[in-house]
């Protein structure tokens, strides 16, 4: 759906679901993860239906992820950093857990 | 100067409570820079807050990183010279001493007293000021389809968002739908960096043109020729566009497949990655709404906006207010009235000025060459001629009843009809029955789509907005617990042990 602009810049790597992926630095998570092709940021409660980020600035509020533990995260707001940890966000959020919990 | 915070007993509201600013500057687009710096050159203390990482606003989103270093992406030529018209602001935003520059920072309430809640990086507390600037922008207008919730499914915003912040650009199959400056000017963009839209397709046609030639004024010359010139290159190129959009539908199961389109009365459908939408920009109204802010509907615009001066000193709803003393919230920029970011800036120096008069701070440099009110004047004086050639389009086709309206909380455009039909006229008791405007959004993405269907049942002038309260954006329950600066007349800790005894009144015993 996305394809950078330009040539390859330096990148960190941010977890998404576990899984590696590439980042620009000082770009932010919903960037990130559009980047990788992610389309499935979170289910709603209500029917369980994907959603993916819609206005990318902070009104609509699609774009909510995990990040590191803590859920309803707007990842369009959320500056990406090394190593953090993001995860779908399944319906509503569950209560944090903890910065380094034991999925 | 009066950078020292100090207690100031003229003001009702803050008792005693140190003040940490003279004025607080939320948004750092041009209308919010533009305040700031004018404020700062008078010595006055700005304490700016802005949920962006750099300063630019929307507009000018990460011109700084763009410029100084993005020569080799061509990313400066396809964003354009209006883009990099921004550059000499920032850079004067930059240098001013006296500004407390906050990035990455949220706002979750307001207040007309000048107190300001913030939240940054899992801290958050309360700011005070003399006065308030609220320069927080605007946003898409919402106009919902069917199927506008699939992934897939972007406004024209958030993919100049993800160009200019992220180097990122569409690839695929792309369809840009809707009306608009901002539509074409991303078009225009994205041939730039060689993406070809497989199809533009236009609410707003010939007739829309030709009605808005009586509003044509000379000031809107500039824009119109920049208009036309978007034109020309999307024909020249040969992108195939067609006007007179009535219906739009994105279908797909867990992602968009395919559009479906009827426009000039004739259908078509075809495969899609990327369905970009635009119709138009309406004032972000969330903070002002939260702090007590009396709004308008304007239904030329199918819009609320905040009711100010021509100052921008804003006017808070008759009736009991949410904090006591007199109101010291000023708007400007988009916020206030959409104008486009020339009328921003220029609005932005005319309340900085303002203020900075009213507190007796006399700006050090030399006077800019024209008044700012003169310039705002200017900007404005296109608007009308803009307005008229891009109305909100689909605004006024009837909206079908399976159509999700509150995209948060999955409502139907028929549940809210029914509800109407039974007699359900205001939008509080509305969001009350039915959840809509109760999502995380709170409202913001369903508003004026649920305001249009209350009218529609009614034929009745359009309800007020869902009543707003604070926190206007989610905080964390850790910011909360670890508020800082909070005003101790207002707040108490109560350990359990103050706790009624439950069981003494025929409770629960836990």
């Amino acid at each position: 759906m996305f394809q950078p602009i330009g040539s390859p810049e330096a990148m960190l790597t941010v977890y998404f679901d576990n899984l590696p992926v590439t980042a620009l630095p000082g770009e932010t998570v919903a960037s990130c993860l559009l980047r990788n092709g992610v389309t499935r940021f979170r289910t709603t409660p209500v029917s369980g239906a994907a959603r993916m980020p819609f206005c990318m600035i902070g009104h609509c509020f699609e774009c909510l992820v995990e990040i590191e533990g803590l859920g309803s995260r707007q990842a369009c707001l959320t500056v990406v950093r090394e190593g953090m940890q993001v995860a779908t966000q399944a319906g509503p959020a569950t209560i944090y857990r903890g910065a380094n919990y034991d999925r | 100067m009066t950078a020292e915070p100090r207690p100031d007993p003229s003001a009702a509201g803050t008792g005693a409570m140190p003040r940490d600013a003279d004025v607080i500057v939320i948004g750092a687009g041009p209308a919010g820079m533009s305040a700031a710096v004018e404020l700062s050159a008078a010595g006055l203390s700005v304490i700016v807050l802005d949920m962006n990482a750099s300063p630019g606003g929307q507009i000018y989103r990460a011109v700084e990183a763009n410029l100084n270093e993005g020569a080799s992406h061509g990313l400066a030529n396809a964003l354009g010279a209006a883009y990099s018209a921004g550059q000499p602001l920032v850079a004067q935003f930059r240098v001013q001493s006296n500004i407390d520059y906050r990035p990455n920072t949220v706002v979750w309430e307001l207040r007309t007293d000048g107190t300001v809640g913030w939240q940054q990086a899992g801290r958050g507390g309360y700011l005070r000021a003399r006065h308030v600037v609220l320069a927080n922008g605007a946003m898409e207008r919402p106009m919902p389809f069917p199927g506008w919730t699939l992934p897939g499914v972007m406004t024209a915003g958030a993919v100049q968002t993800l160009i200019k912040a992220s180097r990122l650009k569409p690839s695929g199959r792309v369809v840009l739908a809707g009306t608009g400056p901002l539509l074409f000017l991303l078009a225009d963009q994205l041939l730039k960096l060689a993406v070809r839209p497989a199809l533009i397709a236009r609410t707003d046609g010939l007739g829309d043109k030709l009605a808005a030639l009586p509003r044509l004024r000379p000031a809107a010359l500039p824009a119109l020729a920049k208009g036309a010139g978007w034109m020309a290159n999307l024909r020249r190129v040969g992108v195939r566009t067609v006007t007179s959009l009535t219906h739009l539908e994105a279908v797909g199961n867990e992602r968009l497949r395919e559009v479906v389109i009827k426009a000039a009365g004739k259908t078509m459908r075809l495969p899609c990655d990327l369905l970009i939408v635009h119709d138009g920009i309406i004032p972000s109204i969330d903070l002002a709404q939260g702090a007590g802010i009396a709004m308008e509907w304007r239904p030329d615009d199918a819009s609320w906006r905040p009711v100010t001066d021509a100052h921008g000193l804003a006017k808070p709803v008759s009736g009991p207010s949410l904090s006591p003393g007199p109101n010291c919230v000023w708007l400007t920029g988009d916020a206030r009235t959409i104008g486009g970011a020339d009328a921003a800036a220029a609005h932005g120096m005319h309340v900085g000025q303002t203020i900075a008069a009213s507190l007796g701070a006399v700006k050090s440099r030399h006077a800019s060459h024209s008044s700012p009110a003169k310039r705002y004047a200017q900007a404005m004086a296109a608007r009308p001629f803009i307005d008229a050639a891009f109305p909100p389009g689909r605004w006024s086709v009837e909206l079908g009843d399976a159509t999700i309206i509150c995209r948060c909380e999955e409502i139907t455009a028929a549940q809210i009809r029914s509800c109407a039909q039974q007699g359900v006229t205001d939008m509080d008791q509305l969001r009350g029955l039915l959840r809509c405007g109760m999502g995380p959004c709170q409202g913001r993405s369903c508003a004026t789509a649920i305001a249009r269907l209350l009218s529609r049942e009614f034929d009745s002038p359009l309800p007020m907005p869902f009543r707003g309260r604070p926190p206007v954006r989610p905080v964390p329950l850790g910011v909360l617990a670890q508020l800082q600066s909070l005003d101790p007349d207002l707040s108490r800790s109560e350990a359990l042990d103050d706790k009624p005894d439950a069981s003494s009144r025929g409770g629960i015993d836990v």
